[in-house]
This record gives structure tokens, C-alpha cells and sequence, in this order.
């Protein structure tokens, strides 16, 4: 088991390794890739700065603590982006061109391997306009308490949890859709609702966006948990995200079984 | 020792089609018609331990499906096929730990930084300790003389150095079983004859290879037995040297003559290229006309004054097999009794 894992570790170091030095072979490029992915992320900070500013609010939500739901998405992306999400841009290109064959040719599980061959680590930007963001909202609040905190660590993993879910459906979908590079628009259409407090939604709506399709577990919920607003009823919800992971996981590996390769 | 059994093989797909027209565009967008493809029919062989077989067969024949079934990217749609003792397709994670591949079209190298890099990447993926890496390493880049370029980004590198960087990519974790899918394709004479070179030494330590190509050259030079695969269904398994006698005896001459060519007439000569009136490149069929009345009659008709006799090339034989259906191949072959291999297998069916 400790081999295993020590292996595991080696794997993701020695591919992390070549990506850094990937990365570094065109540094113009990664450097203007992470500011690019800065400013696009805090687009919508600014646009609730502005709303603020002119008076309006989210109803029950102070701006210090409506920036807390969107710095909290940030930090969930700037972690599951460079992670996760590399394997969507994989599989989209492998699957097309039939060179996924190579991934199916190592020793590993074919998932790990897409995801390592995914990472992304221009997307780790995210982390650095999530953690600011998130810096400057806990600052106008009150400090939460160890409860508070554990409750958010908890829910935070269940959020990590959701994304990785989104990017298995993502990649899954790429072995049927070939080429269809659009399914980014699917997550981004899905995953705006989780952008903004859950209580701006009917009572309906916050039920779909916390169990079926858990995107509200993605920001809004660890953040109801650091207010101290949120009771440990709340940690049944992440359970939600583990049945969401489990289903991301089945279905990537039943579209897998789809793969037909290219023409040799 | 067996290394490679596999049994009725079969892989069918579904693919759909569509014509080209601006109509047939517009209705695919709301039906697809679907069309089931036979890629691979019930094919059965086995290759000993240490062989060095070559897999032919023309564009969209089956080779590359029956490969990517053994190397376990594709399951089968029917049939068996034991590889080293293990099931490519069920045991794959430990099955690809004892396999190689090269792609002649497919790299398994990265791109912007040097290959020593993606080498560094694929020890840590395969789990080889540091002592066999290095040794291994060492004894690669030597035989492929490579040593100075590895540190250079891969994206610099000529098609041939490339190439040879994709060999020590396949060859590091020490596999017993190499696939190679058109290993010299695109190269300059001298990187095929390195790459051929380093393919044959890796065979005589014990590497068991199995080749596709459309190189037949890499065929003669590399390949002691070859499978060759048309619509889907093995149509020859067997040296290559018993190919000819399986398409009946056959040499093609060279031919300058006194008097124009044109004037004779004999049955079983065929003109396959006629350079000038006097000389002609001419397939003869020596069953039909024995080479020795040949040349009696062709000297008194027409003189000759330069011949040269040679087999017939490999690419003439190939695009006769092709050509011919498998089912009547089949027969041809086992009429003619060349069949050699396959009564020495004894379960091998064509």
C-alpha cells in the first residue's frame, strides 16, 4: 500500500516536472496565460463591487460576504481547474485525432494518466485572484469560529469534489461527442448559478442546485458554513457530492468503453 | 514457446456515412445512417517467443484494429487472444507493463522540451528503478547513437533522431513484446538503416516484434514471417519466401534485345514496362513458359545483347495478394501446400 502510494507520488511529480519545464519553455506565454485567467476571474467581483456601489445588494448578503461565495468559486477553480479540468482539453484532442491509444498503453489507470496528462498549470492563476479575493471579503466579516472553519474544510472538499464531478461528465461526454469543444459552455451555463448566494433562488431552485445538481455546493454552501449561518445539517449535503463524484466516475468509465480509436 | 495465441478474433463497429452532397449534409444533421463494419473476422495465429513477425495488408484491411486488440486498446466484438499469459483487453494495466509500442505517425514524446525529459517521465509512469533506467539508457542511446541529442528540444530534432528517441521511449521499461506501426515512415536511408539495425539487435537479445508497414523493404530486411491481412481475414501466413511459390513461380527480366520486343509474341511473358523498342522490363510466368525456352526463343526471334533476371519484387507479389479474394487465396494456398506454418502450428486457420 505505502509502495503504491509512493509510486502513485512519483508519477505526479515526475509528470508535474515535465509540465513546469513545458510551461517554462514558452514562460511569455504562461506568464500572460495566468494574467489573462486573473482578470477574466475577476469579472464578476467587480460587476458585484458595481452593484453594491449603486446601491442594490443581494438580499440578506452584506458586499463583504456576497464576495466571500464568488472567492471561494475562485479558490475551488484555481484547485480543480489545473487538476481536473486538463483531462476535458485531453480527451477533446486525443479522442479526435486517435492518440488516446497512447494514454491506454501505460501501466497506470487510464483515468489518472488523462488527468496527469491534463494538468494544467496555468490555471493555478485562479488561485492567486481566488485567495486575494477571498483575503479581502473575510476581512469585512466577522472572524469565523474553529467550527465554522472545520465545517468550511468539509464543504470546501465536497466543492472540489463537484468540479472534478463536472470534469469527468466534461471528458465522458468527449469519447461519444467527439471534437465537440462547446461542452465548456455546458459547464459554464451550469455553473454560473453557483457564482452568486443561494438565497437570491426560490427554495425549489436552491433544492436542485444543492442535491441534484449540486453547484451550489461549490461556493455558496462553504461559505454559508465560515458566516456561521450554516448548522452541521448542512455536512449531509456534501453527501450529495459524493454520490455526485461517484456518478462522474461511472460515467467516465462507461464512455471510455466507447472509445473506438481512429483508422490506423 | 508461445508468446502470442490468439483465437477467432472478430471486431465489428458501427460507423456512420454520408454522401457528399449539400443535401445529404443537411439530412445528416437530423439521421445518421449507420453501417456495421466487419474490421476484423475470425482471425486465428500464434507468434513464438523471439519471432519477428510483419503484419501487411492494404489501407483499411484490419492490421492496425487486430494490433490495437493486442495491445489492448480495443476490445474484441468475439474471440480469444492470450498475450504472455495475460488477456490484453481485461489485463491491461499489468499486461502494457510487458509491451512497447512505436508509431511512426503517433509520438509519444513531448513536444517543447528535450526527450530526456518525457524519458525521465515514462521511468516514473512504469515504476523502473534508477540502476536499470540508467543502464538501459546508456545501452540505447549507444546502439542508437543519440547520446548528444536527447538534451535537445524534441521540436529541433530531425524526423530521424525523433524516431530513434521514440525507440528508447518504448524500449526503457525492457519489454519482451515490441508493436511497431510504420517505424521507418518518412525517413532518409540512413536513419531506416539505423532504426533496422537497432530493431534486428534488440530481436537477437530476445525482443519478440511484431511489424506493420507498408515499407516492404523493412519487410525483406527485418521479417522472417509475414501475416498479411485483407477485408478483415488472414490471406497469408507464412515466410516470405514462400509467398512466390504461393503465387505461382515468377520472375521479372531486364531485356535489351537486337531487333524491337514488340515483334514477339509468347505465351506467359507479360510486358510490365517497355523503355524503348529494344528494351522492356517483362514478367514471366516460368509454369507457363520455362526460362530456358524463354531466352532459346526470345534469342533466336529478336537477339539478345543484355538480361538480367531477378525475383519477383516483393510490391508485385503484395498487390497480387491483394488483389486476389481471401476465401480463393486460401484455397490457392492450401492446394499449392505452402501452407507450411500453419500445419506446423496446427491450429492455425486462415
Amino acid at each position: 500500500m505505502i509502495a503504491a502510494i509512493r509510486s502513485t507520488a512519483a508519477c505526479f511529480w515526475a509528470v508535474m516536472r515535465t509540465k513546469i519545464a513545458e510551461q517554462m519553455a514558452y514562460r511569455s506565454h504562461f506568464i500572460l496565460s495566468v494574467i489573462l485567467l486573473i482578470a477574466g476571474d475577476l469579472i464578476v467581483p467587480l460587476i458585484t463591487l458595481l452593484v453594491y456601489r449603486s446601491g442594490a445588494t443581494f438580499a440578506g448578503w452584506t458586499l463583504h460576504e456576497a464576495l466571500l461565495v464568488q472567492a471561494i468559486f475562485g479558490l475551488a477553480k484555481g484547485i480543480a481547474f489545473p487538476l481536473f479540468f486538463g483531462m476535458v482539453n485531453t480527451t477533446l484532442g486525443l479522442v479526435r485525432e486517435g492518440t488516446f491509444d497512447l494514454l491506454l498503453l501505460k501501466p497506470r489507470s487510464v483515468l489518472w494518466m488523462t488527468m496527469l496528462r491534463g494538468l494544467d498549470l496555468d490555471d493555478f492563476g485562479r488561485l492567486l485572484s481566488g485567495g486575494v479575493l477571498f483575503g479581502y471579503a473575510l476581512s469585512g466579516i466577522d472572524a469565523p469560529s474553529i467550527a465554522g472553519w472545520l465545517q468550511f474544510a468539509a464543504l470546501f472538499a465536497a466543492s472540489l469534489a463537484v468540479l472534478c464531478t463536472f470534469a469527468l461528465l466534461l471528458s465522458g461526454l468527449l469519447f461519444q461527442w467527439v471534437g465537440s469543444s462547446r461542452v465548456f459552455d455546458i459547464f459554464d451555463s451550469v455553473t454560473s448559478f453557483g457564482m452568486y448566494p443561494g438565497t437570491i433562488y426560490s427554495k425549489a431552485v436552491q433544492q436542485l442546485l444543492t442535491y441534484v445538481i449540486p453547484v451550489g455546493l461549490i461556493a455558496n454552501m462553504p461559505a454559508v458554513a465560515l458566516l456561521g449561518r450554516g448548522g452541521w445539517e448542512t455536512l449531509g449535503a456534501a453527501g450529495a457530492s459524493v454520490l455526485f463524484l461517484a456518478l462522474g466516475l461511472w460515467f467516465w468509465h462507461a464512455m471510455l468503453g466507447r472509445y473506438t480509436s481512429a483508422g490506423g | 514457446m508461445t508468446m502470442i495465441e490468439v483465437n477467432q478474433l472478430t471486431k465489428t463497429y458501427m460507423t456512420h456515412e454520408r454522401g457528399h452532397s449539400m443535401r445529404e449534409i443537411a439530412m445528416n444533421l437530423i439521421r445518421r445512417p449507420m453501417k456495421e463494419v466487419h474490421a476484423v473476422r475470425d482471425i486465428s495465429f500464434s507468434v513464438n517467443r523471439g519471432e519477428m513477425v510483419a503484419f501487411l495488408g492494404p489501407n483499411g484491411a484490419g492490421k492496425s484494429t487486430t494490433l490495437k486488440m493486442l495491445t489492448g486498446v480495443l476490445h474484441p466484438t468475439s474471440g480469444e487472444a492470450k498475450v504472455l499469459g495475460l488477456t490484453p483487453w481485461k489485463q491491461r494495466r499489468e499486461y502494457v507493463r510487458h509491451i512497447g509500442a512505436v508509431f511512426g505517425q503517433k509520438s509519444q514524446l513531448l513536444w517543447d522540451i528535450p526527450p530526456i525529459d518525457a524519458f525521465y517521465m515514462n521511468k516514473a509512469i512504469y515504476g523502473v528503478p534508477e540502476a536499470d533506467y540508467r543502464s538501459r539508457l546508456d545501452q540505447l542511446t549507444t546502439l542508437l547513437q543519440v547520446g548528444d541529442i536527447i538534451r535537445k528540444p524534441t521540436r529541433q530534432l530531425s524526423l530521424g533522431e525523433r524516431m530513434k528517441c521514440e525507440f528508447i521511449m518504448a524500449m526503457l521499461h525492457g519489454p519482451e513484446l515490441v508493436f511497431l506501426d510504420e517505424p521507418t515512415i518518412g525517413l532518409d536511408v540512413f536513419a531506416k538503416e539505423s532504426i533496422r539495425d537497432f530493431i534486428k539487435d534488440m530481436n537477437k537479445q530476445g525482443v519478440t516484434f511484431i511489424l506493420t508497414t507498408h515499407d516492404l523493404d523493412d519487410v525483406e530486411l527485418l521479417a522472417e514471417r509475414v501475416i498479411v491481412i485483407n477485408h478483415g481475414e488472414i490471406v497469408y501466413d507464412n515466410a516470405l519466401t514462400n509467398l512466390q511459390r504461393m503465387l505461382g513461380d515468377k520472375k521479372t527480366v531486364r531485356i535489351v534485345t537486337d531487333t524491337p520486343i514488340r515483334m514477339l509474341s509468347l505465351q506467359g511473358v507479360t510486358v510490365m514496362n517497355s523503355i524503348s523498342d529494344v528494351e522492356a522490363e517483362l514478367e514471366i510466368d516460368t509454369e507457363i513458359i520455362p526460362l530456358k525456352r524463354f531466352i532459346s526463343t526470345v534469342n533466336e526471334q529478336c537477339g539478345i545483347q543484355d538480361m538480367a533476371i531477378t525475383p519477383l519484387p516483393i510490391e508485385t507479389l503484395m498487390k497480387e495478394l491483394y488483389g486476389q479474394g481471401s476465401r480463393a487465396m486460401t484455397a490457392a494456398a492450401a492446394s499449392a501446400g505452402v501452407l507450411a506454418h500453419q500445419s506446423q502450428q496446427g491450429d492455425l486457420s486462415m
